[in-house]
């Protein structure tokens, strides 16, 4: 047996490294591009070829490219979940089709809508009928030419009903949409709508899109869009993989500049930050607000940090006893301080706001009626309302690990009150179950990407708000919306929206706490990118210097 | 012995049944949905019914159920809800991730674990022996998502040595496949190479006080005889179990060292479709992970008779 | 045999417990005394059984004379590094590290043992009664246990604590699960090879009734695995709760946890390094305390028992 049993060892030792080789041989497919070899190929002006879906071999002639180019890395925290733009909700599909497709208007760099596949745009007498003019230069990435068509055919999807856009909402007081010629588009308005291009252009949410992607299936797994990048493959090794789009409606600018880039998926945040001081990626979507400190000597790290218009906030459950006393959600409102909540979940890269829209943008209103940790008047409040005992249950997740921080800050800050937080942690799937079925005390979480102050309050604290779960009901905060969402008059609404912040503030209908900063950061090749006050993440005027 | 094999696949389908209802139920036990996931906070009654209705969810769970696994025989184990690209595309791509890691921390773990658990036995007391054992107790002591990050801040950020995450296909660039492979393969391989240590230390031990090697001791044989005539064949049987039980747990178990080192593997895969609630996949990602698992059992099982002839199978 | 037959042997079955029941219990008592010498005559036992006393009494007593309350926030002196005034620093809301280390030796401690002692109570009733009767009822709970075996431990646990809600009971519940097929294995091996000796099969063919043979003969021989198996899950169940922890599920903030304690340490290594360090030290030493002493005692009960001991799932 002894030595029959030696040669068996022997073999199965040649088996599994055998194995071991075969697997090793049997995942095909490209790495992921960690810089060194393809750049320097691409920035020395020869031909890179890059394999596209389905084994087609697309050849960029980089001797075209201007100076700056090559490929840029872009290192993601959570990973996109489908490339549909009408389908997604996640900022990480955002931040990629962002370069991909196109929107017929979008923000500026101050965020105001600027023309992007609309040149120019009439607005009828009766403010019911919107014209635009389309672009006639624009191409979509399989070369096929954009026309009026491809507009009505994406809004018409994103308000089919059955169809279930995320974002039809926006396309509320839309009623028709036609092709008046191949560039000219008209917008039939069930009412006047002053904010219609922030409706249709705020993100890529409102992407157009050709029917062609839709009707074969292949608009998850092979988008087509009319942007600076074309999609060229998606794999969970690769990446995204997206390269220059030659046909670049700013292609006479010279624009975009990058041969490429490349969207990887790194999901913890200190591994992420350490790729990028090593070199292995160009950019990364945050850093860690702890982290700023120490890089703020670092070579090797650009961080720019812009005000931004997100908000924190954290709403009590008005469908219950004690919340849907105003006095009890004043009381809770004045014993925090809001100052330390930021300054502890976000070390000094964010501002303490009463309101929801910061400070420095048209739409912004300068009202913080509450003093920080007066636990005196908090304490009269709760007496007033006669409640003692109080404990609340605050719904956080670990997916945004800043609100289970602010809940553990707000624990200690009402603790001074004799009000008890009890913290429920839960991913963020549940969180999203229990904020809709109102199974919560009290939920917190941020708004991101709001630009118009529509976006702020409408569906948050209209009591008919898709997004009003905490029950807020005011009638009169109602008709203020209702009014300021028609008012054509700038000035005149940006008067009413004042009027409902106020109510909305004063009677805690959410409770903001701060706005944050935006942050991204890149290494020292990296030029021409700009930290957007919307977190849209753009890369058509970005170069590389190697 | 076919007879045997043939019986053996027929409880692995049965098992995988198994693990199918269990899951399914599992994932449907569990708060919110993958509609309202997709949604995120911008959440719209119309919409959400809209697109459960589009995604066959508003059937009874049972229908879904029979719905699934229908398909399923059939090899399409659907389309995931969350991006919309089917399953099977999504396994196909994470497995090689997957194999190549567990392969890998395998090949780390044999290499710590055979030659130093023999010399550990045959010098049992000595100071190699002390030190060790020593070594693989903290070994298996310390989390592998703390040994993972101590590594990735060591080898990547202070000497700079290794990538500190990604993936790299052999084929692209061999050198990168295993720069980027060693990080991850050493923080799993290692604690699988201290039990395995132990295993091997304490088999050849066990065969070392055995009669057969006092015998061949008599005889006259030289120490090294001893060991690779007597000794080892003996205790090559035991260690073949742990091994494949640790190569089960490679294959199925290294969802956290995937998210540390952004390895795009099964794991991950499945992490996320948990969290998102896309059970098509989780399924899809769970059926794959226990079906390797328990062939691997059943390999472990063969080989174990083929070392050893007095292994019936009956 | 008649009926009549076998009431009789029953009835001097139970008049005469001594017959059959003697021998194997004197050597189990005996072998308990020589256990216990055995094990403190190993030193790492006799180490891990130190380290055990000073957390056990950690935990007792911990909450008494910690320097600083646990919650308390403090922003200005946060991140601070080891002081005489926070020997193990300040973390990210100006908490004191040592405070929550040694509090936190509450919430491993009963996380570990409830855990376990959860598996145990599922794992060992379905392994006896698989491996004693046999038959359609071992292969129906077997085949459940090696589906629950084969699912991917630490994916179970998250689907259970997904199901149930992250918190310590449900993951108490959930590693419970996760580890009840393990000790179903092994106690239904020990049922099978003590099924075959001789004072069973004795005991058998006095008529003993099933559930005697069971509690008197079996459960007595087949505690020395069991036991083993205990000390060692211990640690496997830290390392499990850590791991969950890790991915925000498990102890709810802001009660302090080492696996989350250790977790949130990961944010801040750069700066702050000490609050990964110390909740982490902690782990390794508890993980390897109950490791030095499983194994002292496998060395000591059971030197045989090998197969499913040790097969540590890594996280």
């Amino acid at each position: 047996m002894n030595g029959t049993s030696r040669s068996r060892i022997g073999m199965l030792v040649m088996m599994i490294l055998a194995i071991a080789l075969i697997v090793a041989a049997c995942d095909s497919g490209e790495s992921v591009d960690t810089g060194e070899t393809t750049t320097t190929a691409a920035s020395g002006g020869e031909t890179t070829t890059t394999a596209g879906e389905g084994g087609e071999d697309t050849t960029t002639t980089a001797a075209a490219a201007p100076e700056g180019g090559g490929i840029l890395i872009a290192a993601q925290g959570a990973e996109p979940d489908r490339l549909d733009p009408h389908l997604t909700s996640a900022y990480a599909s955002f931040q990629v089709l962002e370069n991909v497709y196109d929107t017929l208007v979008q923000p500026g760099p101050d965020l105001s809508m600027e023309p992007a596949l609309a040149e120019s745009w009439e607005i009828s007498d009766d403010n019911l009928t919107w014209t635009f003019t389309l672009r006639s230069d624009v191409v979509w990435h399989n070369g096929r030419a954009f026309t009026a068509d491809d507009v009505v055919y994406s809004y018409d999807r994103i308000m089919d009903p059955d169809f279930g856009a995320n974002n039809a909402f926006r396309f509320a007081s839309i009623e028709e949409v036609t092709a008046v010629d191949a560039t000219t588009v008209a917008i039939q308005l069930s009412r006047p709508t002053p904010n219609l291009l922030v409706n249709i252009g705020a993100f890529k949410g409102m992407a157009i899109v050709p029917r062609e992607i839709v009707e074969d299936g292949t608009i998850d797994t092979n988008p087509v869009g009319t942007g600076p990048f074309r999609f060229v493959s998606s794999s969970p090794d690769q990446g995204i993989v997206l390269e220059r789009n030659p046909d670049y409606w700013r292609a006479s600018e010279g624009l975009p500049y990058l041969d490429g880039v490349t969207f990887i998926q790194i999901p913890d945040p200190t591994v992420k930050l350490t790729n990028l001081r090593s070199g292995e990626v160009d950019w990364v979507d945050t850093v860690p607000p702890q982290q700023l400190a120490a890089l703020e000597g670092d070579s090797s790290v650009v961080v720019q940090r812009v005000p931004g218009g997100d908000y924190h906030y954290f709403a009590l459950n008005q469908n219950r006893e004690p919340f849907n006393d105003v006095r009890v959600r004043q009381a809770i409102a004045t014993a925090i301080n809001r100052e330390e909540i930021a300054e502890a979940a976000q070390f000094g890269a964010a501002t303490a706001n009463q309101t929801a829209i910061p400070a420095g943008t048209f739409w912004s209103y300068d009202y913080a009626p509450f003093t920080a940790s007066d636990t005196a008047a908090a304490t009269a409040l709760l007496e007033e309302a006669g409640v003692s005992d109080l404990t609340i249950e605050f719904l956080v997740t670990s997916d945004f690990p800043e609100t289970v921080t602010q809940a553990q800050v707000i624990a200690a800050q009402l603790d001074a009150i004799g009000v008890g937080v009890e913290i429920r942690d839960v991913d963020f799937s549940t969180w999203l179950d229990a904020q809709g079925g109102g199974d919560f005390d009290a939920f917190m979480l941020s708004w991101i990407g709001n630009i118009d102050p529509d976006d702020f309050y409408y569906a948050q604290h209209h009591s008919t708000g898709g997004f009003n779960f905490q029950g807020y009901n005011s009638p009169e905060v109602d008709q203020l919306l209702d009014a300021a969402r028609v008012e054509t008059d700038q000035n005149a609404r940006k008067a009413l929206y004042d009027q409902a912040a106020t109510l909305i503030v004063d009677e805690a209908s959410y409770t903001y706490l701060y706005n944050p900063e935006n942050i991204n950061a890149w290494g020292p090749q990296v030029t021409g990118y700009e930290v957007r006050g919307d977190n849209a993440i753009r890369f058509v005027e970005t170069q590389l210097q190697r | 012995m076919t007879g045997y094999v043939l019986r053996r696949i027929g409880q692995m389908v049965l098992a995988l049944l198994g693990v199918s209802i269990i899951v399914f139920a599992l994932i449907h036990l569990v708060p919110g949905d993958p509609v309202r996931t997709a949604l995120g906070t911008r959440f719209d009654q119309e919409v959400y019914e809209a697109l459960r209705a589009r995604a066959g969810l508003d059937q009874p769970i049972v229908v879904q159920y029979f719905t699934w696994l229908g398909n399923a025989v059939t090899g399409d184990l659907g389309v995931s809800f969350r991006s919309g690209v089917p399953v099977t595309t999504l396994l196909l791509q994470r497995l090689p991730a997957t194999i190549t890691l567990a392969f890998a921390a395998l090949f780390v773990a044999l290499v710590v674990a055979i030659p130093l658990g023999i010399v550990s036995a045959i010098r049992s007391g000595s100071r190699l022996d002390y030190a060790a054992t020593a070594t693989s107790q903290v070994a298996v002591s310390v989390p592998d998502f703390w040994a993972g990050i101590m590594y990735i801040l060591l080898f990547s950020l202070v000497l700079s040595w290794l990538p500190p995450s990604g993936y790299v296909s052999f084929f692209e660039d061999p050198l990168e496949w295993a720069r980027h492979l060693a990080l991850p393969a050493l923080t799993v391989g290692l604690i699988s190479g201290s039990i395995i240590f132990r295993f091997v230390r304490s088999s050849v031990l066990e065969a070392l006080n055995q009669d057969y090697t006092r015998t061949a001791r008599a005889k006259g044989l030289t120490e090294r005889q001893v060991i690779w005539r007597h000794v080892m064949p003996n205790a090559w049987i035991p260690i073949v179990t742990v091994v494949g039980l640790q190569l089960g747990f490679l294959l199925s178990g290294v969802i956290v060292v995937e998210v540390i080192f952004a390895w795009p593997g099964l794991g991950r895969l499945a992490l996320l479709s948990v969290q998102d609630r896309d059970f098509t996949v989780l399924q899809g990602a769970v059926l794959l992970i226990a079906f390797m698992f328990l062939l691997i059992n059943l390999v472990v099982d063969i080989v174990y008779g083929w070392l050893d002839p007095r292994v019936r199978y009956d | 045999m008649t009926s009549g037959d076998e009431g009789l042997a029953r009835g001097a079955q139970a008049s005469d417990p001594s017959h059959d029941a003697g021998a194997p219990i004197a050597e189990h008592r005996s072998r308990t005394h020589a256990t216990v010498e055995t094990v403190l005559r190993n030193r790492l036992a006799v180490a891990g059984l130190v380290i055990l006393a000073v957390l056990v009494l950690a935990a007792i007593i911990g909450p008494w004379v910690i320097p600083y309350e646990i919650n308390e926030i403090d922003i200005a002196n946060r991140l601070t590094g080891p002081s005489t005034d926070h020997w193990f620093g300040t973390d990210e809301l100006g908490r004191d590290v040592f405070s929550r280390v040694v509090v936190g030796a509450r919430v491993s401690l009963v996380v570990g043992f409830v855990a376990v002692g959860i598996a145990l109570i599922l794992g060992v009733p379905i392994g006896l009664i698989s491996g004693f009767y046999g038959g359609a009822t071992d292969s129906t709970l077997m085949r459940f246990m090696d589906i629950l075996f084969s699912l991917p431990a630490i994916l179970l646990a998250i689907a259970i604590l997904a199901v149930l809600g992250p918190g310590i009971v449900n993951a108490m519940i959930a590693i419970g699960i996760v580890y009840t097929p393990i000790f179903a294995r092994i106690t239904r091996g020990s049922v099978l090879t003590i099924r075959q000796s001789v004072f069973v099969r004795a005991a058998e063919s006095l008529g003993a009734t099933n559930n005697r043979i069971l509690r008197t003969h079996i459960l007595p021989n087949v505690m020395a695995p069991i036991i083993v198996q205990t000390s060692l899950s211990l640690a496997f169940a830290i390392l499990a709760e850590a791991a969950l922890s890790f991915l925000g599920l498990g102890v709810q903030p802001p009660e302090p946890a080492w696996g989350r304690m250790l977790a949130e340490g990961r944010s801040f290594f750069e700066q702050a390094p000490w609050m990964a360090i110390f909740p982490g030290l902690a782990i390794v030493l508890t993980v390897m305390a109950f490791n030095f002493v499983g194994d002292g005692l496998r060395d000591a009960l059971d030197p045989q028992q090998r197969s499913v001991i040790e097969s540590r799932g890594v996280g």
